[in-house]
């Protein structure tokens, strides 16, 4: 099929063989005309594709798949919150004209949204005025009484960033399917799936004139500044995000995109009647809010009955007091009940004196007799949704429903009418959708992206997300997951290309550079996470090595060397006592090698890292954030929570080993040394100081004589990946006091403690505030002097006598003692991480 | 009509284990001057000093006081001191009027305090669902019967078939819940009565005040005896709001002072607060309503 290279001229106006691609006959398809030839504004994606052919299609996932990894995009189905929409490279093309149709009715509904929601927490004159049902209104969970005396206007944003969805019917009418108005998802996959898609097809693109959609950014962040209440140039804008999205990367890649920092409920604070966010440099005022979250959950004070104290609270009187803005006014919610529907056409012509460009999807209000009949009489036909949308009713689809299934809904539908429509089952066309390495229609929706500007003039994005049903049938949520679509919009000529990067001013927005405190504890416990597992990952190639090859001492020593270390392992997480009434080897084996909860184990500490790191992700390059997904993505996937022959972890092992030793390496090499390395490095050198100190106390509590001795001394410095250092340097099997002497005083050994607390003490000037007592060297610089009056005492023999032995041991306990004071400091001085509390 | 006159000190103190840096609260503590009650004076004491106070009305025409307290502290006390003249009513109930089954209700239409009917009539996030009290009000739902006389029996069956029990539930516990283990406290008895009203398209409110209560015959009041309380009120074209106390069986009269009146409890909490800190806290309430 890939036989028949054309130009376009040549291929313009051909028929696109049935082989190639075949709409579903008696259905409309978005790329072929009924007779069978492409739509134009098609006609290079199917010359091309015809070029490439089915081997192509392949590529063209493969490649977009690689790119989204590599720049950090991967998609995560297997965890996180949310719906995932993986990316199908096939674009869904529009043509100018075509194009213009849908802006034109998009502006127009924003305008009209706009209207209606103004007037809702204004003078409710609609409601008066019978022309919105009171009870669509009154009976939403999103109508927040608590903001009746904020009406959208000049110091009270109404709407921000809105959506609709689009998706046209059989007969070529475009409707609108949903409005979403408080948070609208979806704006960030777009991004992303433009990002990839424009290198997978970059010929295409450029061939098809695809019309940029950086602009757009742009323009939303001019109108978010212009919003400052400050009045000030140098407006800070943040992006909040919602506490349980920490995972979902959409956001964050947005906020990456914009070059704006992503902050969450958490890492805002309401003082003296403004919004301020905690930052590890302090407090800094904020004006402006794009909420990515909802308005409903945003001040858990006011809010009618929430009991978790997530939130901001006390952000709605600074709403009131006009110290802030926020994009989406936090009310804005309710418009999008499917109530509104029915009453669309009758607003437009009230509110704008226009005719709506964009029907709605057929909708019946279940409060109106004729339209309750109505809905009745079709009842398995409809998809019946909820006018409140309280959360005890999900949209169910009449066809989907059985017999008694339906006669409940009747009965429910009856006894509330108004709190119900129908909604006709909209036949969508379908697009293009490269489904397992065939080109076959899908049923497919667009999502279009709007703002309304100071001036209240409509900004429509040129694009916007496509998504497609993954399954035959045309049902799509966005609840549940599926594919998206890059939507390329033609122009007749070519927009100057254009990075929001670039262009988006410093000023206007608190840049990702800010490190909220919430981030610095996250990037502190990556630190001390990474270190543990690394420590973990190597106690266990130990535990491994005996098994599988052995140390050479005998069945006997090695069996009670394996026990020992063991117990050393366990104490040092103070997991001993997991650990009690398990005798069998392998079992205690098993819960550092694939207990998923053991403190002492690879999965609990490796999934802590991830977690923490990924709640920082702002901070990485996308190459950390490989080694990060794959250090964990290799180990989860790759071994087993059943516990298998050791010899299955040898790999295993070493892979995480280098993963993690890679994103060391990588923070070494291209993190900027600022206040949020300097907490990550902190992070990670007292984790390592801290697992020093204890195995080194351990070694001489045992106090084991040789061959016993040596052996545990060996893996001591095995565990503290010091012993090949060790062999260089002396020449002899170990022996505790030069080992001792190795890990405790060598000067520029990056695994001695005099090493390591020279090297906090340097990182720590990184986040040092003396206007804020915040002077962590304080506490590092007495250890230093505790730790130089003990080496002067230290004797230079190869073995410790009793005197020295507990003079060592108080020595380590005291140290111990110190690193868990500064790391109780450095919480509370620098995360203050108590959340709040109701 | 005789006047009696309250003076009503509501003290709430919390000590937290540690220190608390910031403090949001919202209060429902001034009472409505409506419906012939009065307000002679009033006054909100709040320890350590708030940074910021504000004194608003809500939606509903309650009045509120949002304040902030940004230093840190470890010991919280608000004093609420309020002296109010109401009308000693004698319990009456209206005439019944209008039948439940052909009372049509505009959502839009307003009360006389100028709020939509459509407030109280729909689930809240607190009860987004009716579907728990259908079969406990069915049995009352006899067609004919007046939508007053209906709530008064929805009263007299709360009052006999649920069990009082502080220690049941907590503010909370679900509506599911209250139904399922029948006990509660007097917020769960009114959250019943108006899901069930509400449940058969009657308007029906939450009102939170207080109640004066009666030491035993001979003997002295105790200090502190009092509480906070929480009743209905039931919306009829004849009457407009008329009282139930389904803890009491009681039909609210001079003995009921009024604070304030929402969807649910959560929309006029009495005093509503978040802090940034760490630690527990213990809560201390105490309120006295005096006859003077």
């Amino acid at each position: 099929m890939s036989g028949f290279p054309m130009s376009p001229a040549e291929s313009a106006g051909q028929l696109v063989p049935t082989d190639v691609y075949r709409p579903e006959s008696g259905e409309r398809d978005e790329s072929i005309q009924a007779d069978g030839r492409p739509v134009p504004a098609w006609e290079e994606f199917f010359e091309s594709y015809q070029r490439h052919g089915k081997s192509g299609l392949r590529e063209w996932r493969e490649v977009a798949m690689r790119i989204s990894r590599d720049r950090g995009l991967a998609y995560r189905p297997d965890r996180g919150e949310g719906p995932h929409w993986s990316l199908d490279p096939v674009p869904w093309v529009f043509s100018p004209e075509d194009w213009q149709g849908i802006e034109n009715g998009v502006a127009q509904l924003i305008r009209l949204a706009s209207a209606v929601l103004a007037d809702l927490y204004g003078e409710q004159t609609l409601l008066d005025r019978g022309v919105i049902p009171a009870s669509v209104v009154l009976g939403h969970r999103g109508f927040l009484r608590a903001l009746h005396d904020c009406p959208p206007g000049d110091r009270v944003i109404g709407l921000g960033m809105s959506a609709f969805d689009l998706a046209r019917s059989p007969g070529g009418v475009t409707h609108v399917l949903n409005g979403r108005f408080d948070c609208p998802y979806g704006l960030g996959v777009a991004l992303e799936n433009r990002t990839v898609v424009n290198r997978v097809l970059p010929n295409l693109f450029r061939r098809c004139r695809v019309r940029r959609i950086g602009y757009f950014f742009n323009e939303w962040f001019d109108y978010l500044a212009e919003r400052s209440p400050s009045g000030s140039p140098d407006s800070r804008i943040v992006i909040l995000d919602s506490d349980s999205g920490s995972e979902n990367s959409e956001i964050g890649f947005l906020a990456n995109y914009c070059g704006i920092t992503r902050v969450l409920p958490s890492d805002l604070t309401v003082r003296n009647g403004t919004v301020s966010l905690k930052a590890l440099s302090g407090l800094m005022p904020v004006d402006v809010i794009w909420k990515v979250t909802h308005g409903r959950d945003l001040d858990p004070l006011e809010a009618n009955w929430r009991w978790t104290a997530e939130g901001v609270p006390g952000i709605f009187e600074a709403i009131r007091r006009g110290t802030v803005a926020v994009a989406s006014h936090p009310g804005a919610e309710v418009l999008q009940s499917p109530g509104f529907f029915p009453f669309l056409p009758q607003l437009c012509r009230e509110l704008l004196g226009e005719e709506l460009i964009l029907p709605p999807v057929k909708t019946w209000w279940c409060g109106d007799p004729v339209s309750r009949r109505h809905v009745l009489d079709n009842l398995s036909g409809m998809v019946i949704k909820s006018v409140g949308h309280h959360g005890d009713f999900r949209t169910r689809y009449g066809q989907r429903l059985s017999t008694a299934e339906l006669a409940d809904l009747r009965a429910r539908i009856e006894a509330h009418p108004d709190q119900f429509v129908g909604q006709e089952q909209l036949q969508i066309s379908t697009v293009p959708a490269s489904i397992e390495g065939e080109l076959v229609p899908r049923g497919a929706v667009l999502r279009t992206f709007c703002f309304l500007d100071g001036k209240g003039t409509p900004h429509v994005m040129p694009g916007g997300l496509g998504r497609v049903s993954t399954a035959e049938g045309v049902i799509i949520s966005t609840r549940e997951s599926g594919e998206s679509k890059d939507i390329w919009v033609r122009s007749h000529a070519p927009d100057a290309p254009i990075s929001i990067e670039r262009r988006l001013e410093k000023s206007k927005v608190i840049s990702p550079e800010v490190v909220p405190s919430r981030r610095g504890e996250n990037l502190y416990w990556a630190g001390r996470y990474g270190e543990r597992t690394d420590a973990i990952v190597r106690f266990a190639n130990r535990l491994v090595n005996g098994r599988t090859a052995g140390f050479s001492y005998g069945r006997d020593l090695e069996f009670r060397h394996e026990k020992t270390l063991v117990e050393a392992l366990f104490r040092l997480f103070e997991a001993d006592s997991l650990l009690e009434g398990i005798d069998s080897p392998d079992e205690r084996l098993a819960l550092v090698l694939a207990d998923p909860d053991c403190p002492a184990g690879i999965r609990a500490n490796l999934g802590s890292f991830h977690r923490a790191s990924m709640a920082a992700r702002e901070e990485w390059s996308l190459t950390s954030i490989l080694a990060i997904e794959s250090a964990r993505s290799r180990w989860f996937n790759g071994t087993s929570l059943q516990f298998e022959s050791p010899y299955r972890y040898e790999d295993a092992l070493n892979n995480l080993a280098l993963n993690l030793a890679a994103f060391h390496g990588l923070n070494l090499d291209s993190m900027t040394r600022d206040e949020a390395w300097g907490l990550l490095d902190a992070g990670s050198r007292i984790e390592r100081m801290s697992i020093l100190v204890s195995l080194l106390a351990f070694v001489l509590e045992v106090d084991e004589p040789a061959p016993m001795g040596t052996l545990l001394s060996e893996s001591v410095l095995f565990v503290s990946d010091s012993l090949g250092t060790y062999q260089t340097k002396f020449h002899s099997v170990p022996r505790t006091g030069y080992a001792l002497r190795l890990l405790l005083s060598e000067e520029d050994y990056p695994r001695s403690l005099r090493y390591l607390l020279e090297r906090l003490d340097s990182v720590l000037r990184k986040v040092e505030r003396p206007e804020r007592q915040a002077v962590p060297r304080e506490r590092i610089v007495p250890m230093k002097k505790e730790l130089m009056a003990f080496l002067e005492k230290l004797g230079e023999g190869e073995v410790f006598g009793g005197e020295e032995r507990r003079a060592a041991l108080v020595f380590l306990e005291s140290m111990q003692v110190r690193l868990n004071d500064l790391h109780d400091y450095l919480t509370t001085t620098y995360f203050s991480h108590a959340g709040y509390h109701g | 009509m005789s006047m009696v006159r309250y003076r009503i000190r509501h003290r709430t103190a919390y000590s937290y284990s540690g220190r608390i840096d910031l403090y949001h609260s919202l209060a429902h503590l001034r009472p409505r001057e409506d419906e012939g009650q009065e307000t002679l004076a009033h006054h909100i004491e709040v320890v350590p000093e708030p940074k910021i106070r504000a004194e608003r009305r809500d939606s509903f025409g309650n009045i509120t006081n949002y304040f902030s307290i940004e230093q840190s502290h470890d010991f919280l006390e608000v004093i609420a001191t309020t002296t109010v003249l109401r009308p000693d009513l004698i319990p009456w109930l209206p005439e019944s009027g209008i039948a439940w089954n052909e009372l049509q209700v505009d959502p839009k239409e307003k009360d006389n305090s100028g709020v939509r009917l459509g407030n109280f009539l729909f689930p809240t996030p607190a009860f987004p669902s009716f579907a728990s009290v259908e079969s406990f009000v069915k049995p009352s739902l006899i067609p004919g019967r007046g939508v007053l006389d209906l709530s008064r029996e929805i009263m007299e069956r709360i009052y006999r078939e649920f069990k009082y029990d502080p220690g049941a539930t907590d503010t909370g516990t679900p509506l599911e819940a209250v139904m399922a283990q029948k006990a509660g406290v007097c917020q769960d008895f009114a959250h019943v009565m108006i899901a069930a009203l509400r449940s058969v398209g009657v308007p029906a409110r939450y009102v939170s005040g207080y109640l004066e209560t009666l030491p035993p015959p001979g003997q002295k009041k105790l200090q502190g005896a009092d509480a906070s309380h929480a009743w209905v009120e039931v919306w009829t074209p004849e009457s407009g709001w008329a009282g139930f106390d389904p803890t009491n069986n009681l039909l609210p009269a001079g003995r009921h002072v009024k604070i304030a009146h929402g969807r649910d409890y959560f929309d006029v909490q009495p005093l509503k607060g978040i802090f940034l800190g760490t630690g527990m806290q213990s809560l201390f309430v105490q309120v006295d309503v005096e006859r003077m």
